[in-house]
């Protein structure tokens, strides 16, 4: 602390301390979201500083901002961080904008692509897809899942009367009618109790994931991600058809859920006003913890329903980490990652709360067995899908909550029309960027 | 540059010829002043000038194409631009017109002698002196539509504030009223206390009524110090960021400043987005040509 | 007022003087829950109806200092009973502190507020010492042109940060300078430097230049007059100035957020990224508004002869 004072006074009147380093011991930053496992992550490399000397700091900031303030920072060529653990998007754009260090030959020494499970090396590590060049190291595997209510689920009255209205027993949903159906019998707001917290956030990809559960799961994609091709298939008669049930789900919100991203879906739990609620499995320690959440004994948790030709998808989260190519240490940075891929950090980093990539731990029974919902995710891993990860996917996005946003919460036009508005929006980015030049 | 330097000094004094020159001196205590304005206020800008010309993006090593008035021809044409700039006008109308309604409102109120006026006038101003980001983002907890006290003591249920797409714009222009009326409300209250207490003596001689003697004696004799402080607030509030940007991520509240930022710094069109820049600081340098005036005519009165 | 006061005159000055009362209570009400929800527990922060009287304590703060970890299983209580207290304050909130080896782990929040202490204040005094001698400049010598000059000194004050920040990002990463401290005062001191120009003038003009001259007659020289005479006589124009200048880049938002992320990183934009992992923590974010804005609601009563003149840039005063 005091030195850290001392550089920010010399700073002050005019040196710029360039990175006091020493050979031994160095100061690492690696930056990442404000969430828990970014804490846990921080305990574990205090394990790493223990055995090396070298000491790590895990810099956060909220998700809204995660993605302006590190491409800020990499477009800066700053080096305040020396490692980022970047959601998977963000591959195309580090890697072409050369941000990130090429991790091909640390990928392929530590055979990582057989290590590590294989939906997070395609969308975590690789870009582009099946080119076998890799950017990262899958860090924190994640996909949307939902939490919900056990105990007015299994109340007798309530399944006698949700039995008359719907004719089926109420359960945990398999599919999104069910899902619908669930949310709209619990939705009460004269006992200010509602039926689902979804995301509508559009900020960043908050509204992306949300819809991008109803998407998959229905059959749908965002786009031909091997052409680029989106007229016809981001609107097409299906994703019409999902965009239609997510704004249904919407209706069942709490009140005030316009703007709304995993914090509030979890306080739809926690403060009991929600069924069910939407989100990535890594934000669902704070409902097991009696401390934050008062309804810890009776939440439940079960994966992203099916749609209704029985496909299931979800929507993909996690991140991979990668050295920034502005750092002065990215030695001592590969010297950290060749520490973190060991099995050991992986199954003391699943231990801690993280959720790791390695299929030998996840597949382990202490692994599935940890927490109520680590199966869950174990499972739902194999069946994800993402968003774009071209280096133009921040523009894509904006549109993406341009579109979908007014029609979603505002109430605004058609689902057709704000899909056929997102085809044609992506076609011209795609087009300025020279996608479809021959 | 002024090269005239002309003093009371009479050149030829004996103080004259000691020292330094009045000429040198002004020119040490100007000029590094000027300079450094220049540097990194106007060289800037031109910098950006130029930059405003081309496909320019800080994100790629792209080399910058120049593609002459396309950005300003594109973004003149677009419907979400527009859009930007009519929920700007609009948070500027609801926003100042409510910082002058309650800031005139409570200046009137406190245009009176009371035990404790000083230290009361003095909290009322404490909101205009804190930081709008860290301020805004508590407000968020007042509106909260579950548990903010915002709602509880207006009995408004769980009428959400910042996420209904209309009134979201209205909670932040509250938020910043409650912030900057005190502005008014200190302007007021100089330009109130300024009125000759023998006009209203008089006016209550003639038996004029209240309003009368508010609209013919008080309104006129405010009315130059009270339009400084809206034209202020109308550049303030124009250029608005930190506050709207904090409480809410609705394309109903994205403020001309918001999407600005988003372009330069989200999107990356470093291009585009220094000619907004420049539609921007024209419409920002026009009003403070109005309220340079202002300022020097109630100066001189 | 008027000569002879009505007992409705009377009645109404009551009124008003009550209404005026309730008014402040209204205004200081959202300062009074940032201070308030600062010592509470965090169950309290977020109830229906609010809580308005409780026992105050400090664990927000305790948070806001240490760096913490959500437990994932329920405490040993033998752990527990070891704890020193305000460890176990953290554990009954959930959560555990982090460590480096013995030592407790702080959070950023210390370091960001030195960022913003020593950014403000360097920004402060530059910009008040160049402003003071400029001001003294325009105030005492014929400039041609001088109406112009200071408009466009007063026209950079009046830039929109985000305008000014695109092309500076661009220069700052040409030459290495996002994310340092210098990069930021540089910025506020160009910022505040207009604006202590024209409240200086204000300042000078007051001062009667008669002071100088018999000084000059009696064989000083110009500088020995400016600092010897002039300058004690504007001490109380300086420091309001100086004041006023701290608080503007203390609370500074745009520039911090865009041109800053860790190094010199100031409160401000450091403060809301701090929503806490999982449910927001008010009491924690309270704690870190309350004490960064202390020292502004002291310098508000500090300066409080001075705010006319400070908000009209000098050109208005009691």
């Amino acid at each position: 602390m005091r030195r850290k004072t001392l550089a920010g006074l010399l700073a002050g009147v005019g040196f710029t301390i360039a990175g006091v380093a020493s050979a031994s011991a160095e100061e690492l930053t690696i930056f990442w979201a404000e969430w828990d496992p970014a804490n846990y992550l921080q305990e574990l490399v205090n394990e790493y500083a223990a055995e090396s000397g070298d000491t790590i700091t895990v810099e956060t900031t909220p998700w809204p901002d995660f993605q302006t303030k590190a491409f800020t920072e990499f477009n800066a060529k700053g080096d305040a961080y020396d490692m980022v653990v970047g959601d998977s998007q963000w591959l195309g754009a580090g890697s072409t904008g050369g941000h990130y260090v090429d991790l091909t030959d640390f990928f392929n020494e530590h055979k990582l692509a057989e290590v590590m499970a294989p939906a997070t090396v395609k969308y975590y590590a690789e870009y582009p897809a099946n080119s076998g060049k890799y950017w990262a190291i899958p860090l924190e595997g994640d996909a949307v899942g939902w939490a919900y209510r056990k105990d007015w689920f299994e109340d007798p009255k309530e399944k006698e009367a949700f039995k008359a209205k719907y004719g089926y027993e109420l359960a945990v949903p398999e599919d999104f009618k069910q899902l619908r159906d669930i949310a709209e019998f619990f939705y009460r707001p004269d006992e200010k109790r509602y039926g689902i917290a979804i995301y509508t956030q559009t900020t960043y990809d908050a509204l992306a994931m949300g819809f991008e559960n109803a998407l998959f799961s229905y059959g749908g994609e965002l786009g031909d991600y091997s052409n680029y091709k989106v007229e016809g298939i981001v609107n097409s008669p299906v994703a019409v058809e999902a965009l239609e049930m997510y704004k249904e789900l919407y209706k069942f919100t709490p009140p005030n859920w316009g703007n709304t991203f995993f914090q509030e879906d979890n306080q739809a739990i926690t403060e009991g006003l929600a069924a069910m609620s939407m989100n990535y499995f890594a934000f669902f320690p704070s409902l097991l913890n009696e401390a934050t959440n008062p309804n810890a004994k009776v939440t439940g948790f079960f994966a992203n329903p099916k749609g209704p030709t029985g496909e299931q998808f979800a929507a993909l989260g996690g991140q991979g980490i990668s050295i920034v190519t502005y750092s002065k240490k990215q030695e001592a940075s590969k010297k950290f990652l060749e520490w973190f891929i060991k099995d050991s950090t992986q199954k003391r980093w699943a231990e801690l709360g993280g959720y790791t990539a390695s299929q030998a731990v996840l597949k382990s029974p202490e692994f599935q067995n940890a927490t109520p919902y680590n199966k869950a995710f174990y499972e739902t891993m194999f069946k994800v899908k993402d968003f774009w990860a071209v280096p133009e996917y921040a523009e894509l996005l904006t549109q993406l909550n341009n579109r979908l946003g007014p029609y979603v919460v505002g109430d605004k036009g058609t689902a057709k029309e704000a899909l056929d508005g997102l085809a044609k929006d992506w076609t011209e980015t795609f087009t300025k960027y020279g996608r479809y030049a021959n | 540059m002024a090269m005239a330097a002309m003093t009371r000094l009479d050149p030829q004094s004996r103080a004259a010829a000691r020292g330094w020159s009045d000429l040198s001196i002004r020119n040490l205590f100007i000029l590094p002043t000027l300079a450094f304005l220049i540097v990194f206020n106007i060289f800037p800008l031109i910098y950006s000038l130029g930059y405003s010309f081309t496909d320019f993006r800080a994100s790629t090593n792209a080399p910058a194409n120049f593609i002459g008035l396309k950005n300003y021809r594109d973004l003149l044409g677009d419907e979400f631009i527009w859009n930007n700039f009519v929920v700007t006008a609009k948070y500027v109308l609801v926003s100042v017109a409510g910082q002058v309604l309650v800031g005139f409102g409570i200046a009137l109120l406190l245009n009176r002698a009371f035990p404790f006026k000083g230290l009361v006038t003095t909290l009322l101003l404490l909101p205009m002196m804190m930081s709008m980001a860290v301020v805004g983002l508590f407000w968020k907890l007042l509106y909260d539509p579950s548990w903010g006290i915002i709602n509880y003591i207006f009995r408004l249920g769980d009428f959400a504030w910042l996420s209904n797409r209309d009134a979201a714009l209205y909670a932040v222009a509250i938020t910043d009223i409650w912030m900057w009326s005190p502005f008014v409300m200190l302007l007021s209250l100089a330009g109130l206390s300024a009125v000759p207490k023998h006009l209203y003596e008089a006016a209550a001689i003639d038996r004029a009524g209240k309003w009368y003697t508010f609209r013919r004696i008080t309104l006129p004799l405010v009315a130059p110090i009270l339009l400084i402080a809206i034209i202020f607030r109308t550049m303030e509030a124009f250029k608005t960021f930190d506050l709207a940007y904090i409480m809410s991520s609705q394309d109903t509240t994205e403020l001309i400043s918001i999407k600005l930022y988003k372009m330069a710094f989200q999107e990356w069109q470093t291009g585009k987005s220094s000619a907004l820049a420049y539609i921007v600081l024209i419409m920002v340098l026009a009003i403070t040509n109005i309220y340079v005036k202002y300022l020097n005519r109630v100066k001189e009165r | 007022m008027a000569a002879v006061k009505s007992k409705g005159a009377l009645v109404g000055n009551r009124l008003a003087i009550a209404s005026v009362l309730v008014i402040t209570l209204i205004f200081l009400a959202p300062i009074y829950w940032i201070a308030s929800t600062a010592f509470k527990p965090r169950a309290l922060a977020t109830t229906v109806p609010p809580t308005v009287v409780f026992a105050p304590e400090i664990t927000p703060f305790i948070k806001l200092f240490t760096k913490r970890v959500q437990l994932t299983k329920p405490v040993d209580p033998a752990a527990y009973d070891a704890a020193p207290w305000w460890e176990q304050r953290i554990l009954d909130n959930g959560e555990r502190v982090l460590r480096t080896g013995a030592n407790v782990q702080l959070s950023a929040y210390p370091s960001r507020f030195m960022n913003s202490l020593i950014i403000a204040i360097t920004s402060t005094v530059l910009a008040v010492g160049m402003g003071t001698l400029t001001a003294y400049g325009f105030s005492r010598f014929r400039i041609a042109g001088e109406k112009d000059m200071l408009f466009f000194i007063l026209s950079t004050r009046m830039l929109p940060p985000v305008v000014v920040a695109i092309p500076m990002f661009l220069m700052y990463r040409a030459v290495g300078m996002t994310d340092t401290h210098i990069g930021l005062i540089i910025l506020y001191t160009a910022f505040n430097l207009s604006f202590s120009v024209w409240l200086m003038k204000g300042f000078m003009d007051e001062i009667p230049k008669e002071y100088e001259e018999a000084a000059l007659v009696d064989g000083y020289t110009r500088m020995e007059a400016f600092f010897k005479i002039v300058l004690p006589e504007a001490a109380t124009g300086i420091a309001a100035t100086a004041v006023f200048c701290f608080i503007t880049a203390w609370n500074e938002y745009a520039f911090a957020l865009i041109m800053t992320n860790r190094r010199a990183q100031t409160a401000p934009p450091f403060i809301p990224s701090q929503l806490g992992s999982g449910v927001i923590d008010w009491t924690v974010i309270a704690a870190g508004t309350f004490l960064f804005l202390l020292p502004v609601a002291i310098f508000t009563f500090a300066l409080r002869g001075h705010l006319l003149r400070g908000v009209t840039f000098g050109a208005i005063r009691k």
